[in-house]
């Protein structure tokens, strides 16, 4: 990267370079203003005094995020939300580390078809997923409720932990592995032992990526639930039937969590680069 | 044999013997799990909506296993319909043109212009609200938008308008802004990955050889970052043939797209009605996936830490 640099510094460029370079970073600049607007103005109004969020802003108050706390309503979505995204982390975790083994290393039929089929839930739009498993579940007569939000949230969660488990598995030098077997590891120890300590991070990333999409998941949620409400549904009421600036405090602390858990996934794969096979096998 | 094949043969022996059955059994177990997952919930709710389309409900909206072609025949035949979708079409193709005029400029300058460290930085900055929650992206906008919007605030701050006004909102602009807001960082990230491995000494290579600017950027390094380009008009525009919460949230009466459309049957129980559009849809898509398959990189896009 260094050397790309110097070799554009001493190198003629065009005339037009300087004002290329000026206009681009203030589109750059705008962009990244354009992108982080909404989120300052809705947390802004979440310690707005007055029953509807927005300007003018009468007065600051932490009023709506004590509001919040009590109201049972959002205890039970919360609730809900929270049941769902943990059990559908470690069902997809599990199933989509096992499945990344053999769509990397080879021992099934069709790995091309396989490799589609995992890609396909995260192309298909929500939409889709959500009245095709919909009119499913009315056709076996089986009651929608959390259950059925579950078996929505795994068909894309799942895909997500193979695309990422299976790029550390890609990246994962198998001479390691030859090497304990060389030592006398049996398979299962030579995984136990070398292969998922190694590959964990990706794992842990995966969950808790399944967490955050599990949690803010609304289209495919809103198809497949019953009676109940996870905390995406919540919001959306409270928008279309009066909406007060406890929206915005949820919103806040929702932003907040799901930043927290995306940081320290990110951190997670940013450890597991070490580990990188250094040269092709 | 060169020195090279003869290593690689090395390799091959280790896994040439024709692996026993059992071997091969254990190989493959793993995935099944995630083989009979999408299966039961994904592949076959697909095909049971596939029959949907081709059945009827009763004034009761019961389900009747009637085959025929209604449902369809009634998207073609009325106006509503047809103009809702090709709205639609429009309005995917006209976000993929806007998120693309402002990912390319916006990652061509972070690519070429920015350090190595503060790249990572600013890469994250734009992952981060693509991350968090779309329902709130979406909501976020009422607070710029709406009637007591900060749009509002300002314009009337500056005095160009006396009273707040509801135009910013609930109209096609409105679903316009808020969809290149909320599909921006697919495409900012597939750029990215293709500038990314972009070597731009061929820039100035180019004009040293008489190229103008525009033309080393046209034969150069479009034809380069093609997958990349691809890959995120893919990413803007698939997800909006399917998107109904911003027309929802933002877009009023006038604002429906096609899923509109799916959602409004569906919560009226006429699932065949609804199944029929969502196969329009599905069948879009999937022409789209596999006529630009290979140039697809999935793993840019979602797979990036």
């Amino acid at each position: 990267m260094a050397k790309r640099t110097s070799a554009l510094e001493t190198m003629p460029v065009s005339p037009l370079a300087q004002q290329t370079r000026g206009c681009l970073s203030l589109v750059a600049g705008a962009t990244l203003v354009f992108l982080y607007l909404p989120i300052v103005f809705l947390v802004l109004f979440s310690f707005e005094q007055a029953d509807t969020p927005g300007f003018p802003i009468t007065g600051l108050t932490l009023h709506w995020y004590e509001k919040m706390l009590t109201d049972s309503a959002i205890h039970s979505a919360l609730f809900n939300s929270v049941i769902v995204a943990v059990i559908v982390a470690i069902l997809a975790t599990t199933i989509g580390t096992m499945a990344a083994f053999p769509l990397v290393r080879g021992g099934i039929r069709f790995p091309g078809t396989a490799r589609i089929l995992f890609t396909l839930p995260i192309m298909i739009p929500g939409v889709l997923i959500g009245l095709g498993l919909l009119v499913f579940i009315t056709l076996l007569g089986i009651k929608l409720g959390l259950h059925t939000v579950i078996a929505g949230h795994l068909v894309f969660t799942t895909p997500f932990v193979v695309l990422i488990v299976a790029a550390r598995l890609q990246g994962f030098d198998r001479r390691l592995e030859w090497a304990a077997a060389d030592l006398g590891a049996s398979n299962r120890q030579t995984l136990r032992h070398i292969v998922l300590p190694l590959i964990a991070p990706a794992i842990v990333a995966g969950a808790l990526l399944s967490v955050t999409l599990s949690i803010d998941e609304f289209v495919v949620t809103f198809f497949t639930i019953g009676p109940q409400l996870t905390l995406p549904l919540f919001i959306i009421t409270q928008i279309k039937f009066g909406v007060t600036p406890e929206v915005n405090a949820l919103a806040t602390v929702i932003l907040v969590v799901t930043l927290t858990v995306f940081g320290v996934g990110s951190f997670l794969l940013g450890t597991g680069r070490r580990f990188r096979r250094r040269e092709p096998e | 044999m060169t020195a090279d094949t003869a290593s690689s043969a090395d390799v091959a022996a280790l896994a040439a013997p024709r692996p026993s059955l059992r071997r091969r059994i254990e190989r493959a177990a793993p995935f099944l799990p995630g083989l009979t997952m999408l299966t039961l919930l994904f592949v076959i709710p697909m095909g049971i909506m596939l029959l949907f389309s081709f059945w009827r409900t009763n004034s009761n909206f019961d389900l009747v296993r009637e085959w025929n072609l209604n449902n369809y025949a009634r998207f073609f035949n009325q106006p509503t319909y047809i103009r809702t979708f090709i709205k639609t079409l429009v309005m995917a193709s006209a976000v993929t043109a806007a998120g693309l005029a402002i990912s390319l400029p916006f990652t061509y300058f972070l690519v070429r212009y920015v350090s190595r460290r503060f790249q990572r930085a600013v890469l994250l900055a734009v992952i981060v609200p693509f991350w968090t929650s779309y329902l709130l992206r979406v909501y976020a906008w009422q607070a710029i938008l709406g009637e007591k919007g900060a749009l509002n605030q300002f314009l009337m701050a500056t005095g160009v308008i006396q009273q707040p006004s509801t135009l910013f909102v609930y109209n096609d602009l409105a679903v316009f802004v808020v969809l290149i807001y909320v599909y921006f960082p697919f495409a900012a990230l597939a750029l990215y990955a293709a500038l990314e491995k972009f070597d731009f000494t061929q820039l100035n290579a180019a004009q040293d050889l008489g190229a103008r600017p525009d033309q080393a950027f046209r034969h150069i390094l479009l034809p380069q970052i093609r997958p990349g380009i691809i890959t995120a008009c893919i990413f803007v525009f698939i997800p909006i043939l399917g998107e109904f919460l911003t027309p929802t949230l933002v877009g009023g009466a006038s604002g429906s797209l096609i899923a509109n459309l799916i959602v409004n049957f569906t919560r009226q129980g006429q699932y065949p009605e609804g199944a029929a559009l969502a196969i329009v849809i599905a069948v879009f898509v999937t022409v789209l996936l596999i006529i630009f398959r290979r140039s697809l990189r999935v793993e840019d896009v979602v797979a990036r830490g």
